[in-house]
């Protein structure tokens, strides 16, 4: 068998490998992402499932834990709110009126089970004034 | 100020636009004045981004607020240092500070004083300020630093908490730096292909600016890693964010595209994909600009939603398209010289298969961040994939990488292993062997634990194994003289494996901090002592400080192992009062065996405070290995003298490019510039 031969023999089971895993990899991990009217839109065929949801975090609608170990806000669409309980750690930067997405799974009912919320990083490359000007009131408590 | 800096920026873009065309439309025709008009036109479109660059720094420093920018991103209480820093923050800031790199880093590239006139030079140069007119373009048009505030206001809005870290001086700059760098092996690979010299004469040029840049955007990576790691809520060091994955594709091809340059100058193959890899590691460039800049994805790191993006998509589609169509014209120019292998435990076969496994992880990257795109094609909604998706992949691709880094001392270029070499081999599979089995019985049996350990012991006995035999080739008889010899005489080479081993310990940092990770929450009173992963950590007490910009609230820990006092951390909490946000502070201790990671959540009225403990095992070695390539980059990078006559013999292996240089210029001194050029034309 020449060299050739061989080296593409190796080189074809790298690529196999390598799509298996990515295959397994995107099996276990997939999840819808959508925007919170989407979301209510067709409760039915999300519920149980894991997805990602984008919405603006409702004003006078966010709860956080004393210790920050959960959060509980209204996730606000174009014209639907999705109620969002998150359990997990709370990023520092999480306020109402500040478009966040939350990962986690759709209970019946219309409650979005969240394990992560993504905030947006405030003052990179776009302004802060919209973010600054509604400071959350349930921001957490000082040691 | 504003309008001078209007003004300068308005010259940069005429400069750019002129220079772009009168170098390569002077050298096209042949006319020297135009050329030189245009090289002019070049610098003097630097100097003016300069003083662009210089007066949005002294709006800053001077809190200028009828800078519409310094009133977005600076404030009266925030230091200096972040002031500035506030230079690369925003949209319009970040792109002149782009600009301005690409514009030092062409002048660089031109004015460096060379051994040789290389008829590239000049056309490099247009290309270059092709592109830099292309980002003033943008600037001018769509993100101008220069704006006036509608009315100046009292303060400005400062800069968000979460950027103020030491890391925000250094990581954006560094990578900016680095996206500039690859610039320039994009522009000598245009240049080669359009011209019709696409010998190996381009990869000579190209080559060390390749190198730099890798190093710098890897630098930069790494950075930012450091710093999400210690910014809470940004998934640790690495966690498949867009704009992480952004910055990660270029480097991946680039690490590609360095191999292949090798391989096409040592082994006369692979010369269509080093020239794609060239093109296609600036498109990426551009594409992580767009993953940044859209507002298409969802990243915790940017949610700009800005045209601006688009333009850089745009501009890496035409790059792809006019790349490939060139490629295709110019095949004829392209075909392997170096016949095929005699064995497939050759340096060119493993070349080979790290880049194919490089673009099949980069492919990977590329899908699963576009994945809400793509999977509109065959879903009624968007689908996205999550770490696990990237973690699989990662797995294959990184061991064969990993097994290819640890086998290449051994292994030579166009031919199988010698005698010496195969025993070589056999002594670093059983030594890998040996530590596996050692690393299943001490620390883990998880298989990518042991393959990991295996695989870099491996490495490092390979790479002593290269050494001993190249010491004992070069001297028989005194052959501790001999491995000094092949160091400094194949220092190019040594260089090359030592960032290998930098790539082995940064993957041993990842597999043993993925693998060992633990984290537990813990509510406690000042003065009690837990007990948790092998350490006793005692809560000292807690303490309040009114500072002018922020309240810091924090927990003073003292941590103990085995009776004995090993360090005091103290996790804090600081409420921002411009921003009125809260932010976290960990606090580390750091060592070889790994990092403990406290966070400070809260406290209550009653004395209590909530802490989350977290131990992340090697992760020193994560940030070890980025030195340790740092280290070899500079080494391979530093100017080599061309007169030692004992290069002759790293020359006759064919191993290091600067030997065989050398060695030729021993033997055939006086017609050394035309042995050159004739070895030019030859290729290799």
């Amino acid at each position: 068998m020449s060299p050739g031969v061989k080296l593409a023999g190796g080189l074809v089971v790298v690529v196999g490998v390598t799509t298996y895993m990515a295959y397994v990899g995107a099996s276990s991990s997939w999840q819808y992402y959508v925007t919170v009217d989407e979301c209510l839109a067709e409760p039915a065929k999300l519920e149980g499932n894991r997805v990602r949801v984008s919405g603006g975090v409702a004003a006078g609608s966010l709860q956080i834990a004393a210790d920050r170990s959960r959060a509980t806000f209204c996730l606000q669409g174009r014209s639907a709110r999705l109620n969002v309980v998150c359990d997990g750690a709370v990023p520092d930067n999480l306020k109402e009126n500040m478009d966040v997405v939350v990962e986690g799974r759709l209970a019946p009912g219309g409650l979005l089970r969240g394990d992560k919320v993504l905030t947006r990083c405030a003052s990179k490359y776009e302004s802060a004034a919209a973010d600054s000007s509604s400071a959350s009131s349930t921001g957490k408590k000082s040691p | 100020m504003r309008t001078l800096g209007e003004f300068c920026l308005l010259a940069a873009f005429v400069g750019a636009g002129f220079s772009a065309f009168g170098c390569v439309v002077g050298t096209w025709r042949g006319h020297r004045l135009v050329r030189t008009a245009g090289l002019m036109a070049g610098v003097i479109s630097v100097a003016a981004l300069s003083i662009v660059v210089g007066a949005l720094a002294w709006a800053l420093y001077t809190k200028d607020f009828s800078f519409a920018y310094v009133a977005q991103y600076s404030s009266k209480l925030l230091p200096s240092h972040y002031s500035l820093s506030a230079l690369w923050v925003g949209q319009a800031g970040s792109l002149l500070l782009w600009a301005f790199v690409l514009g030092v880093i062409a002048l660089v590239c031109r004015f460096k004083p060379r051994r040789e006139t290389s008829a590239m030079r000049d056309p490099t140069f247009g290309v270059l300020m092709g592109y830099l007119a292309f980002l003033i373009v943008v600037i001018v048009f769509a993100a101008d630093p220069m704006d006036a505030s509608l009315a100046a206001p009292h303060d400005g809005a400062g800069l968000s908490p979460l950027l103020q870290h030491p890391a925000m001086l250094i990581h954006p700059p560094i990578v900016f730096l680095g996206y500039a760098l690859w610039t320039v092996p994009f522009a000598m690979a245009c240049v080669a292909l359009v011209s019709g010299r696409a010998d190996a004469g381009w990869i000579r040029e190209a080559r060390p600016w390749a190198l730099v840049a890798w190093t710098v955007l890897g630098v930069g990576i790494l950075l930012g890693a450091d710093w999400a790691y210690e910014e809470l809520g940004w998934g640790g060091y690495w966690s498949w964010d867009p704009v992480e994955n952004g910055s990660l594709l270029p480097w991946l091809t680039g690490t590609a595209l360095i191999h292949g340059m090798m391989a096409w100058q040592f082994a006369g193959v692979l010369k269509k994909t080093a020239f794609s890899l060239a093109l296609v590691t600036f498109g990426l460039c551009n594409f992580a600009t767009f993953l940044t800049r859209s507002g298409v994805f969802s990243s915790v790191h940017a949610f700009s939603k800005s045209p601006i993006g688009w333009l850089f998509l745009a501009l890496m589609a035409v790059l792809l398209i006019g790349g490939a169509v060139i490629l295709l014209v110019r095949r004829w120019l392209l075909a392997a010289q170096g016949g095929a292998a005699r064995s497939i435990l050759c340096r060119e076969s493993l070349v080979l298969v790290s880049i194919v496994s490089l673009l099949l992880l980069t492919a990977v990257v590329v899908t699963g961040t576009c994945s809400t795109a793509l999977s509109t094609l065959f879903s009624d909604k968007p689908i996205v994939v999550g770490p696990a998706f990237y973690n699989n992949v990662l797995i294959p691709t990184g061991l064969t990488l990993l097994l290819t880094t640890a086998m290449a001392p051994l292994l030579r270029w166009k031919v199988g292993p010698s005698q010496g070499q195969n025993r070589w081999l056999m002594g670093s599979a059983c030594a890998g062997g040996v530590t596996a089995i050692l690393t299943a019985v001490m620390v883990s049996y998880h298989p990518l634990a042991l393959a990991a350990a295996g695989i870099a012991v491996g490495a490092v006995v390979a790479l002593a194994g290269a050494l001993i035999l190249d010491g004992q080739q070069r001297h028989p008889a005194r052959p501790v003289w001999g491995v000094v010899t092949a160091l400094r005489c194949g220092r190019g080479q040594y260089a090359g494996f030592l960032i290998h081993l930098g790539l082995v310990s940064v993957a041993l940092g990842i597999v043993g901090s993925s693998l060992g990770h633990r984290e537990q929450e813990f509510v406690m009173t000042q003065g009690q002592t837990v007990a948790w992963a092998g350490r006793d950590v005692r809560l000292m007490r807690r303490n309040q400080r009114d500072l002018a910009d922020r309240i810091v609230a924090e927990a003073e820990l003292e941590i103990a192992r085995g009776g004995r006092v090993e360090a005091t951390l103290v996790p804090a909490q600081h409420f921002h009062r411009l921003q009125q946000e809260w932010t976290t502070e960990v606090a580390i201790q750091s060592t070889w065996g790994g990092d403990f990671y406290t966070i400070l959540h809260s406290g209550t009225a009653d004395g209590q405070v909530s802490l989350t403990f977290v131990e992340n095992p090697m992760m020193r070695w994560l940030w070890l290995g980025g030195g340790i390539i740092v280290a070899g980059a500079l080494i391979r990078l530093w100017p080599q003298r061309l007169h030692d006559g004992n290069a002759a013999l790293a020359a006759a292996d064919g191993e290091d490019e600067l030997a065989e240089e050398t060695a030729r210029s021993v033997v055939t001194r006086p017609h050394w510039r035309k042995i050159r050029s004739l070895h030019s034309a030859g290729d290799p």
